[in-house]
């Protein structure tokens, strides 16, 4: 079986693509654009996506993914494949790149001012993130935010937000003109669709911002924005929490969370409604941070 | 080709003019896949080269070097637990292999090297007492179908890893070197005479048994993924701890557990690939040990392809018959001829299975278990 090579050049990171599965490559171009091409680039990492050998081919079609030769997930049903691919750019990024102090969360900015929000799944982290990004706000990250040690930096690592569920829906109506991946079913996070986000935070895909505020989102049906500013030890307690590489990265990684929630306003917010929430954060708290 | 002269010339400091940047890509590519590039970049700062590399090679080494640094305090602590669980249970108990060379003080070979699990050496007849005793503390075997298990506990040198439940730490645990059926395995005593202890208290073997188990493991493996890696296990060794003890040591060692044979050819390729200057009195000694003319060239395709820095996506064909010599010449070494085709029966049956269903049908728990 022969792969096309391509290249897909998502600073600061170049990732060698190599795949034989039509939908997962069409993702690809859907998502990314011009990002993904035949330009070569220097690679830091080699990934495939391949389909499964055998006979299972045939019955029930798989997409496997490597990195090298490395193959850190179980295959998937073959329609998922781009969602396995995305899985996959993160677990290279999470596992190997310990220059970086990384925190799950996603990373806003307005005005070089950036907010970083870890949650956990089911906060509504992603329906916020993307509402935010089609509404003035640059996005820096969806999943993983990446932070200079020893400083407020993060490094910009523009990805598409990972939307599952009944937020598909909801994004849709919202940005009827955004670009969509296809739907991954039944993945063991649900329904799973990717979403490009605006050109504005592509085109700034390099330039880093410094970190504000940490709020840690909640979503609530039927309620007011509710506001509880968090004293340090408590914010890092939550962030070293969603830090991915935090033992990894050491007692640097540790003064790193530890100088970025001394500098940070730090907040809880259960909210329903996003509109009110980015009120706040354009009114209330962008306003007072001096970076 | 060209690539592999590279890697070798940065192991020995010795590059002339600038490296393209893709063909540093390529060198982070095989040095990563071989679990070897924290290692050179420890070689690269101590040639005083580190800071005039390219931002992305100094890049992809930091990352190694962070992860290395990561593995070397968290075997610290593994040792620590073992040492104190294992100690009242056991006569002998020694760490082997990379968890050696991370605590012998101030190794070199122990510097930016990485491994995927901590091998420990102990009697024989206290591995039910050690086996329930790590059961205890969290260390469980790993689902194993009935023939491996078997395998394991009538043929093997080892009761089968051990995975922490929640650390993810695997543990091998051997009460010999070699497994007893292959008619190879020694007199373990002998090596148990050859150890020392480092200043934390814990057991390794001295340099030159440490470097005759590393030789034996390479040169008796039917499989070599890391051979790069382990080559320069071996290179690092010597070159720190060679004198006139080392080599006398090693060498009636080496004769009286009958792998002399085994150390001329690790040292063979030590100083063909890496350069490595052995004493002329140590080939003298084991010239006897030498292998016919034919056998000698047989070997010397199949390590001169294995043991200088390999990658999958560079394979030519040669290395893949290399590999293919290699599985079959290590089969026939440590198996008995009856065992061997019983083995490799199952073997070939497996891989029919995965052929026509796809390699996950061996799989025990085939649900989507995908973590992030």
């Amino acid at each position: 079986m022969t792969f096309d090579v391509r290249y897909l050049h998502l600073a600061p990171f170049c990732f060698e693509i190599r795949t034989d599965i039509n939908k997962v490559a069409n993702n690809l171009q859907q998502i990314y654009g011009d990002l993904f091409s035949t330009t070569p680039g220097v690679p830091d990492y080699y990934l495939t996506l391949r389909s499964g050998s055998g006979l299972r081919k045939y019955l029930r079609p798989q997409a496997r993914f490597l990195a090298d030769q490395q193959e850190p997930f179980k295959p998937i049903d073959i329609n998922n494949g781009f969602a396995l691919l995305e899985w996959g750019m993160n677990w290279c990024i999470a596992t190997s790149e310990m220059r970086f102090v990384i925190v799950h969360a996603a990373v806003l900015a307005k005005d070089g001012k950036a907010v970083l929000f870890p949650a956990p799944p089911g906060s509504g982290k992603s329906t916020l993130t993307a509402w935010l990004a089609f509404n003035g706000w640059r996005l820096l990250s969806d999943e993983m935010a990446l932070l200079i040690p020893g400083t407020n930096q993060v490094i910009p690592f523009v990805r598409p937000i990972c939307l599952k569920n009944q937020s598909i829906d909801l994004a849709r109506n919202w940005f009827p003109q955004a670009r969509f991946s296809t739907v991954a079913k039944n993945t063991h996070k649900g329904d799973v669709v990717h979403l490009s986000p605006p050109a504005q935070s592509w085109q700034q895909n390099t330039e880093p911002a410094q970190v504000v505020a940490i709020v840690f989102p909640k979503y609530q049906k039927v309620q007011p924005l509710e506001v509880t500013a968090l004293n340090q030890a408590q914010a890092f307690m939550a962030l070293a929490e969603n830090a991915f590489n935090f033992s990894l990265a050491g007692s640097e990684g540790f003064h790193t969370i530890v100088q970025l929630v001394e500098n940070c306003q730090n907040y809880e917010v259960t909210y329903a409604d996003v509109a009110e929430l980015a009120d706040f954060l354009e009114q209330d708290v962008l306003p007072y941070a001096h970076p | 080709m060209h690539i592999h002269n590279l890697i070798i010339q940065l192991f020995l400091g010795k590059v002339s003019g600038p490296i393209p940047l893709e063909d540093w890509a390529d060198i982070v590519r095989i040095l990563r896949d071989q679990q070897c590039l924290a290692r050179v970049g420890w070689r690269l700062q101590r040639y005083g080269l580190g800071s005039t590399l390219p931002p992305f090679v100094q890049n992809h080494l930091k990352n190694a070097e962070l992860i290395a640094q990561k593995q070397y305090h968290q075997v610290q602590y593994e040792a620590k637990l073992l040492q104190s669980l294992l100690q009242p249970l056991t006569q002998h108990l020694l760490f082997l292999k990379g968890a050696a060379y991370s605590l012998q003080d101030n190794a070199d070979v122990g510097r930016g090297r990485t491994y995927s699990d901590i091998d420990l050496l102990v009697d024989k007849q206290s591995l039910p007492q050690i086996e329930r005793e790590l059961c205890l503390y969290g260390f469980f075997a790993e689902d194993l179908d009935e023939y491996d298990q078997k395998y394991y506990r009538e043929w093997s040198h080892e009761i089968p890893p051990l995975r922490h439940g929640s650390r993810g730490t695997l543990l091998d645990v051997h009460h010999n070197l070699l497994p007893p059926m292959t008619g190879r395995a020694p007199d373990i005593q002998l090596f148990f005479s050859h150890t020392q202890q480092n200043s934390a208290g814990y057991t390794v073997f001295s340099p030159a048994a440490m470097l005759l188990h590393s030789a034996i493991h390479l040169m008796l493996s039917e499989e070599i993924k890391h051979g790069f890696r382990d080559l320069t296990d071996l290179y690092l060794i010597i070159e720190q701890y060679q004198s006139s003890e080392f080599w006398q040591e090693l060498l009636e060692l080496a004769i009286q557990t009958g792998f002399a044979g085994e150390l001329f050819l690790a040292l063979r390729y030590n100083q063909i690939i890496l350069l490595l200057p052995v004493p002329e009195h140590v080939l003298t000694s084991l010239q006897p040990y030498k292998p016919g003319r034919l056998r000698m060239r047989l070997l010397d395709f199949i390590f001169m392809h294995k043991l200088v820095p390999q990658h999958p996506a560079f394979a030519s064909s040669g290395d893949t018959l290399a590999d293919f010599l290699l599985l079959l010449r290590g089969h026939y070494l440590k198996m008995p001829l009856w065992l061997l085709l019983k083995h490799l029966g199952r073997k070939a049956y497996r891989q029919t299975l995965s052929a026509f269903f796809g390699s996950s049908v061996l799989d025990k728990n085939t649900d989507q278990h995908n973590k992030k």
